[in-house]
């Protein structure tokens, strides 16, 4: 069904065969985080501390470390700076992610959340073809998350 | 992902969204686009030579008119980059974090 909500987030679970430890690193070590996250980046991870990190040319992510517990759980708000072409539909500040490390055997299950997105997507879902995605290629162009497709699960009209 | 980058930029600029739209479903010359509204057609050609080149209009010549209409295909690889952003973040995540655990217990596999 359509709905109307204010605003999405995005869920996922994947496992990882390495220790929490060692996924930790990759969240709040700059060196290792740009390994999966973007070419350059800049982190003072502590709660309060901010962050910037380039995630694809000229789209550069930023925000502030919320909540730090290693190996266990980490928070910190999300947007995007604004860029040569205006302020991004999800600015600096405006939505939170949120790392948590299950502890799995040898390994760790990460569950990732980012939520409070503005939820554009869902406002047009009852838009037909083309321009249901437009507004989510608006979204991600602005530097933002598109959040889940509403279509996955909504009829198609 | 190059070509992503660049799509991604073409459609970060609201005119070339509109022109988009404009091209969805009809093949239509730049002045023809332009009539659509308010901007320059010497504007509109620029539009459309970056949406040309990030692979999201194709471009046709009629006699001495050139016609454009949207490259679904290119529309369909941008789709395909947003429905897993994170998806596809978290995987490169994991390559690395198990790259990394592989490293210090010495395995090679």
């Amino acid at each position: 069904m359509a709905n109307a909500t204010e605003t999405t987030s995005v869920v996922r679970e994947i496992a990882i065969d390495a220790s929490p430890d060692t996924v930790w690193q990759f969240l709040v070590d700059p060196e290792k985080a740009t390994r999966w996250m973007g070419q350059r980046a800049t982190l003072d991870p502590r709660p309060g501390g901010v962050y910037n990190v380039e995630v694809i040319p000229g789209h550069i992510a930023s925000g502030e470390f919320v909540e730090l517990d290693p190996p266990r759980r980490l928070v910190q708000t999300w947007g995007w700076d604004a860029g040569e072409d205006g302020p991004r539909s999800v600015p600096p500040g405006s939505s939170t992610i949120e790392f948590e490390l299950i502890p799995d055997g040898n390994g760790t299950i990460v569950r990732f959340t980012h939520r409070d997105l503005p939820d554009a997507a869902a406002a047009e879902s009852h838009a037909h073809g083309w321009d249901h995605y437009f507004e989510r290629l608006a979204i991600v162009a602005g530097g933002g998350d598109p959040g889940v497709d509403p279509w996955i699960s909504g009829p198609m009209s | 992902m190059p070509r992503v980058e660049t799509a991604l930029k073409a459609i970060a600029e609201p005119n070339r969204r509109h022109i988009l739209r404009l091209v969805w479903d009809a093949e239509l010359s730049a002045g023809e686009i332009a009539s659509h509204f308010d901007v320059t057609q010497p504007a509109v050609s620029q539009h459309l030579k970056v949406l040309k080149e990030a692979g999201l209009v194709d471009e046709r010549r009629n006699g001495t008119r050139r016609l454009y209409r949207a490259r679904p295909e290119g529309l369909a690889e941008l789709k395909a980059f947003l429905d897993d952003f994170w998806g596809d973040r978290l995987d490169a995540l994991k390559r690395e974090a198990e790259r990394e655990e592989r490293k210090k217990h010495g395995k090679r596999n």
